[in-house]
């Protein structure tokens, strides 16, 4: 399938915070208690529509365990969109928010977007961290804050299509150099000529087709 | 070739005889009976040791492309011969390839070896003994039993030991001599590198006869010794740059061997286990058992057994006795590591940080870890529980280690296969100690395998190398989930096992592993370079492999890739060092390189007689 633009994402947090069950939830639609723990890194990717425009989103999942750390630093760079997870029912992951937002201003591009996560929403009996704490760490640091739920897919939609919102205004805006495919966007094959809205777009033909991922 | 089967005598034949062993390409052989043959020819009296197999009926007079068919497969052993077009008919052996050869106990076996720790065939005389092809080659040799196992006759070869010192000793005056003397020069300017090959291993023979322990010293000898050594250190010094031009080929080669196939053998049987325990149920020949397993790994219903001697478990030359003592002492001291946890009262855990982060990850990760299988699916899975249980007794048994991801993913196969808690504890602590440099904290061990295997490809395949490089992918972070948790998530489990129990053989080198992530990587390259794939696309197509690759075929071609590597004229010590293959001295100063081959060349005789005269030292 054709699309517009091609957006790369990077899922980040600590391990056991839902990050490999909120991406199945928002590829496939469904939640799954049993699945593998990650190792190294894996991937998603769906088509959403924004402005009319197919966006393909290409999502990478990470191992959270902090051993992995310096391997995982490696996948920041060319990614356009962070989603930055924490477990509600758990204070130890949001208290480490702070160093996994280091870790992505200082290996990323300076314009990613990053989306703050506080998952497990459904396990409100079990919550160790208000939602107020979430907005205030998020208005603190610029981020754009909002609480999920990978088992019943409360928000979750929403978490991905505004992080993409937002990467898209920012290219209608002109911050993004789309040219420079270390920004985490690549303008889809066949669109790249015609799209007026973009000066100096279209140097770049997409390699890959939009066939693989 | 100087073969000419006229007159081609037959000085001994036995039927009945089974061939167990060989090289893989008689794999289809195995296990078949045969008949097997002494043969002389008349014009060059080169002997043969030939077994052709009852199914097959070959006249001896047409051994012409036989022969120059079989010497090119031995010889693939040291260099590159044109793959075969079709499989051999039978087996040819040049006796000068033997070294020595071993009678096993109840006299009913004969194994040859080639000095350099492969094995050329292992025969079974299915009707009565091997007594009467021993004394036909006792009649045909001068041999001397091996000062470590009495059942190993070496073969003193006296005219290697003066053909090797022709240069510097006029000593062959009779014919013959001269013209094996002059055969052997003529084929070190035709294949330089090769013959080389050949004349260090014989030398290290050589050597090694001279040098067992309890010889009786003979000065005279152990001088042509020493002459033959620096007369080949002239050789390979002369080869090194400022040289007749003969010897350039060694370093102007820049490709590979070609690569030849070596398919798998079949799994080490109940029948076969138990034939190599002596009567008190020791393993007599660890490195044989080792490379049984490493061509064909082991039937699936005695890897319960077997893995144990492979994860040091049970030391292999433990006696049925011994073990019963250290199942027990396992047993005990597994029990009393565990309790050190389970009896911890939550106040001491409340300041005990580490522990208790380190106890709720491994509840998060077993839950986490093949739930798809049976017998890990399910809520209150005992089975979940023994794992849970092993991976916090290992951090009480290892806490500097501790707990890492991708332990659970080691652990699980082992468990599964074991389903037992305590063995499967000590087994997969074993595992540990071979990988444990994965889980460093910096993950420093990862990070120099990445480095290996990026040097390894680099040097076997430069143009996929450089290709990746230039797609920011030379750190071969991609490969990352195959070293960590050695392929565990890239094949089903039955392979899974397969493959571990090849590498824990550390057959035929160190880090074989990262033979067969090259072997599995250059079937993509076509993929890789005819799509342009990117950083991004070779991830994510690396990752996608999984459940897709065949087992064998990876083997095969890691394999056929280390011979490539190990015959290769443009070695580098670099590459030497991670494979485990002696290093020499590079363009060091001249003495000091004719000390490092005279000690490489000892280091490999030690070596070899330390592991009873039939391991491999590359």
């Amino acid at each position: 399938m054709s699309y517009a633009y091609l957006f790369k994402y990077i899922i980040i947090g600590d391990t056991g915070v839902g990050k490999s069950c909120l991406l199945l939830q928002f590829t496939d639609k469904r939640f799954q208690p049993v699945h593998d723990l990650t190792i190294g890194v894996e991937f998603g990717a769906r088509m959403i529509t924004i402005d009319g425009k197919q966006i393909k989103l290409q999502i990478w999942d990470t191992a959270g365990q902090e051993a992995f750390r310096s391997i995982t630093r490696s996948y920041y760079r060319g990614a356009a969109g962070a989603l930055l997870v924490y477990d509600i029912t758990r204070r130890e992951t949001f208290s480490h928010l702070t160093t996994w937002l280091e870790d992505a201003r200082q290996h990323s591009n300076s314009n990613m977007v990053i989306m703050l996560i506080g998952n497990k929403s459904d396990l409100e009996s079990r919550r160790e961290v208000k939602k107020e704490e979430g907005e205030a760490f998020a208005r603190e640091h610029g981020l754009v804050f909002m609480e999920t739920s990978a088992k019943t897919a409360a928000n979750v939609e929403e978490a991905f299509i505004n992080t993409a919102k937002e990467i898209y205004e920012k290219i209608q805006e002109g911050v993004f150099d789309i040219n420079n495919e270390a920004n985490g966007i690549k303008i889809g094959p066949q669109h790249s000529p015609t799209n007026p809205s973009l000066p100096g777009a279209g140097g770049k033909d997409g390699s890959q087709g939009g066939g693989c991922c | 070739m100087e073969d000419n089967c006229e007159g081609c005598m037959e000085l001994f034949s036995q039927d009945g005889v089974l061939l167990k062993q060989a090289h893989s390409y008689y794999i289809q052989y195995f296990n078949e009976s045969g008949t097997l043959y002494i043969t002389e020819y008349a014009n060059t009296k080169d002997r043969f040791i030939e077994w052709k197999p009852n199914s097959v009926t070959v006249h001896s007079d047409s051994h012409d492309s036989e022969w120059s068919f079989v010497n090119a497969i031995y010889r693939g052993e040291q260099m590159s011969p044109q793959p075969p077009d079709s499989k051999p008919k039978y087996i040819k052996l040049d006796m000068n390839q033997v070294r020595s050869f071993k009678v096993s106990k109840k006299n009913d076996t004969m194994t040859f070896f080639d000095g350099k720790g492969e094995i050329l065939c292992h025969f079974f005389f299915q009707h009565g003994n091997c007594f009467s092809l021993f004394a036909a080659l006792k009649g045909l040799l001068k041999t001397t039993v091996s000062k470590r196992d009495k059942n190993i006759h070496i073969i003193v070869d006296e005219t290697l030991q003066l053909n090797k010192s022709f240069a510097t000793l006029d000593l062959f005056q009779d014919s013959q001599s001269a013209s094996i003397v002059w055969g052997f020069v003529r084929s070190f300017q035709e294949k330089p590198v090769e013959t080389a090959f050949g004349a260090f291993a014989k030398i290290g023979n050589t050597i090694g006869n001279n040098f067992m322990p309890s010889s009786s010293p003979q000065p005279i000898e152990e001088e042509v010794i020493t002459n033959d050594v620096k007369e080949y250190e002239r050789g390979v010094e002369s080869s090194d740059g400022a040289s007749p031009k003969d010897y350039e080929i060694i370093h102007s080669s820049p490709e590979l061997p070609s690569r030849l196939q070596y398919p798998r053998g079949n799994p080490l049987s109940y029948d076969q286990w138990t034939a190599l325990q002596d009567s008190e149920g020791r393993i007599e020949d660890v490195e044989y058992t080792k490379l049984h397993i490493f061509r064909g790994g082991i039937a699936p219903s005695l890897r319960k057994v077997v893995w144990k001697y492979m994860l040091d478990f049970y030391p292999w030359n433990s006696s049925n006795a011994d073990r019963k003592t250290i199942l027990g002492k396992k047993e005990q001291d597994y029990y009393d590591m565990k309790l050190q946890w389970k009896t911890l009262k939550p106040w001491q855990l409340q300041n005990f940080v580490q522990l208790r982060d380190r106890l709720s990850l491994v509840e998060k990760d077993v839950t986490r870890t093949d739930r798809t299988l049976p017998f890990y699916a399910g809520d209150n899975n005992k089975n979940l529980q023994a794992m849970s249980d092993i991976l916090m007794t290992y951090v009480m048994h290892n806490f500097d280690l501790g707990y890492v991801q991708g332990m659970s993913d080691l652990l699980s196969p082992i468990l599964y296969l074991l389903q037992n808690e305590v063995d499967a504890f000590w087994c997969f602590a074993g595992f540990m100690e071979r990988v444990c440099t994965n889980f460093d904290a910096d993950q420093a061990g990862m990070k120099t395998q990445l480095s290996n295997l990026y040097i390894l490809l680099k040097f076997s395949n430069p143009t996929l190398a450089s290709y990746l490089d230039n797609q920011e992918s030379g750190n071969m972070f991609f490969c990352f989930r195959w070293l960590l948790v050695l392929f565990k998530r890239e094949f089903e489990l039955h392979d899974v096992f397969r493959l571990w129990e090849v590498v824990w053989t550390n057959h035929p080198c160190n880090n074989f592993h990262l033979l067969i992530s090259i072997a599995i990587l250059e079937k993509q390259q076509s993929e890789f370079i005819g799509e342009e794939m990117g950083f991004n696309e070779i991830l994510k197509h690396v990752n996608d492999l999984s459940g897709k690759l065949d087992v064998n075929d990876i083997l095969d071609n890691a394999e056929g890739l280390y011979y490539q590597i190990r015959e290769s004229s443009q070695l580098t010590n670099e590459v030497r060092q991670i494979l485990g293959l002696p290093l020499i001295a590079e363009s060091s100063p001249k003495d000091d390189s004719t000390d490092s081959i005279e000690n490489e060349l000892m280091a490999n005789v030690d070596k070899a007689y330390e592991n009873g005269l039939h391991t491999s030292y590359f």
